[in-house]
């Protein structure tokens, strides 16, 4: 009995391949599709630039041009790698020192900056902080050739001091910090202080774990700036020993560019190696990081 | 009583003491501040006066001066402004740069918006693999992408052309024609910046809560009309700040126009124009007059377009 009431409830059956169209999961499939054809076509370029830095140097000029070497050979690589020919080691070393110094100095900095100009009192602080963030509504480009002279005037050209000094500071990482420390409870400053902390001491063990989300949400962004920066470097530098990844690319472009396009794509591979690995290893907090800094910004 | 009560050496009174009084707290405030605010504080003060004040001053100073870094600064008034009215590449830059920065905007964030869209209807694991792959050329140092797409685009042998004799059609000059080469630099930067659109869109609409998406369903909205009604007007914000931004950012765009450059001034920006002033032709001084222009022409596209977008915003 129970079992024929149960088979009248049940709707009429359907096909399979009707009730996915009904539920709407087809369009999500076309859309899936779509956006795979997509994401393939924003990678072609990058396939083509894996396999054509395993090339020979006939082999990249032949023509009718193929995506596959014809004979797979690590030449090219070996080739920039060769100091005689390239200063790609060198500029590899060079980079690593501004990187990582851009991207300590701005971590230090706005964090300290975000604590200072939200937590401490002191006369004019928020004329100091609306000065810092005015900085930014002028363009760099309006600045180059005046920030060229000044640091002319300081001896800082052809030098690694000199890319740098300008970027010690970024006002967009204090802005970032100063909303970030407004979030963390005032009590924690105040508990602190009243147990006779310092400002420096509270900075450290309080401040600074705390506002690690943003920090490591701002060094993935210094480190991309610092990394891939062209035009700062390419006004101070000009000593081959001297210049950074991306100059020493363009160099070897215009060395390399006419026979040897292949040693242009091997450079180019381990140039976009250290950001890659960035981004992997912070892939989480990339795209957190992004909605975080982009909107706020 | 009077001469006693009008010198401030005679004590007790209110009235000429409290401007006095005044400064002294401004100064016991600075007494009271921490050390460490006030180190900071001069520090960030110092950093700020060496690559801001003083660049930006000289940059002023100079925009009046005929320089070229060799004989003396010689004062030339408002010469170089007027020189910039009349110099038709400063207007010819001007255009490419208008051209440029307009097309890659609007096919950029519509582009991204799009793709943001799409990827805001699939969810887990695949959402985030998508987006890492469009991300994939935000990271790549652009000086790569650039030398990466002028090999492909080879007028003979490129990967595009292949391509394009492939599925039977023409083989395009790309860079080396001046009618194309604009496009093509832009098409570089629109793949080049696509990523970080979609990943500030998406974040956007996940944001949107779902219930409204529900609501509207309910009263029997499509997708495309949840899109108007619903998300659009809910990232406005997101869009506005990417329109800023990205008018800021394409007006800068240096690399590509300096590493792959159409053939005569077909691609040369204001941008380029200003480095060639500055540091080819060393007319330091009528260099500093373009980028003071370009400033003034950015700091009014940034306040029409918050001011427009705010007021609709209202409504």
């Amino acid at each position: 009995m129970a079992s024929t009431a149960d088979t009248s409830l049940r709707p009429p059956p359907i096909s399979p391949i009707r009730r996915w169209f009904i539920s709407g999961r087809w369009s999500k499939a076309v859309v899936f599709l779509i956006l795979a054809f997509f994401s393939f076509a924003m990678f072609y370029p990058f396939i083509w630039l894996l396999f054509s830095s395993f090339k020979t140097g006939a082999d990249i000029v032949s023509l009718p041009v193929t995506l596959l070497p014809k004979k797979w050979t690590l030449g090219a690589y070996l080739m920039v790698m060769d100091p005689t020919r390239a200063n790609l080691p060198i500029a590899y070393v060079n980079s690593i020192i501004v990187t990582t110094g851009t991207v300590i100095s701005v971590l230090i900095t706005s964090s300290m900056g975000g604590f200072v100009f939200a937590r401490l009192e002191f006369p004019g602080r928020d004329y100091l902080f609306y000065f810092v963030l005015a900085t930014t509504m002028v363009p760099f480009l309006t600045l180059l050739i005046p920030l060229y002279i000044v640091m002319r005037e300081l001896n800082l050209l052809n030098s690694l001091w000199g890319v740098w000094v300008p970027s010690i500071f970024s006002s967009f990482g204090v802005f970032l910090c100063r909303q970030f420390v407004y979030g963390i409870p005032r009590e924690l400053y105040d508990a602190a202080k009243i147990d006779g902390s310092g400002d420096f001491g509270i900075y450290r063990n309080i401040i600074l774990p705390l506002t690690k989300p943003i920090l490591s949400a701002l060094a993935i962004f210094v480190f991309l700036g610092a990394f891939n920066a062209y035009l700062w470097p390419l006004v101070i530098l000009n000593e081959e020993k001297k210049l950074t990844l991306p100059l020493i690319i363009a160099r070897m472009a215009n060395r390399f560019g006419g026979t040897d396009y292949q040693a242009v794509m091997a450079g180019s591979v381990l140039v976009s190696i250290p950001p890659l690995i960035v981004f992997l290893i912070f892939q989480k907090n990339f795209v957190r990081g992004i909605a975080l800094t982009g909107l706020k910004g | 009583m009077t001469t006693l009560q009008d010198s401030p050496a005679s004590g007790g009174q209110a009235l000429p003491q409290l401007p006095a009084g005044r400064r002294d707290s401004v100064w016991r405030r600075f007494r009271r501040a921490s050390p460490f605010a006030l180190i900071y504080s001069a520090a960030i003060l110092i950093f700020y006066t060496i690559i801001f004040i003083i660049p930006f001053g000289t940059g002023i100073w100079l925009a009046f001066q005929n320089w070229d870094f060799i004989t003396n600064p010689k004062f030339v008034g408002l010469r170089n402004f007027a020189k910039a009215f009349t110099d038709q590449y400063f207007w010819l830059a001007l255009q490419k740069t208008v051209m440029f920065s307009v097309v890659e905007i609007f096919l950029g964030l519509s582009l991204a918006l799009l793709f943001a869209l799409a990827l805001s209807q699939i969810l887990g694991k695949w959402q985030n693999i998508y987006l890492s792959l469009y991300y994939l050329p935000v990271i790549t140092p652009l000086v790569v992408s650039i030398y990466l797409w002028r090999w492909l685009y080879r007028p003979t042998g490129g990967a595009f052309n292949t391509l394009l004799s492939n599925v039977g059609l023409p083989e395009q000059p790309f860079l080396a024609s001046p009618q194309q080469a604009l496009w093509a630099i832009t098409a570089v930067i629109i793949w080049a910046h696509l990523g970080t659109g979609i990943v500030l869109f998406l974040a956007g609409i996940n944001d949107v809560p779902e219930s409204l998406f529900e609501a509207a369903r309910l009263d029997g909205a499509g997708f495309w009309q949840s899109f108007y009604k619903i998300t659009l007007p809910l990232i406005r914000p997101v869009l506005v700040y990417q329109m800023v931004v990205s008018v800021i950012g394409t007006v800068q765009m240096f690399e590509a126009f300096f590493l792959i450059p159409g053939p005569g001034f077909s691609t040369r920006t204001l941008a380029l124009y200003t480095y060639e002033l500055g540091f080819r032709a060393l007319n330091l001084g009528y260099g500093a007059a373009v980028s003071l222009i370009i400033f003034a022409l950015l700091l009014g596209a940034t306040v029409f377009q918050l001011r427009r977008w705010q007021i609709e915003w209202e409504h």
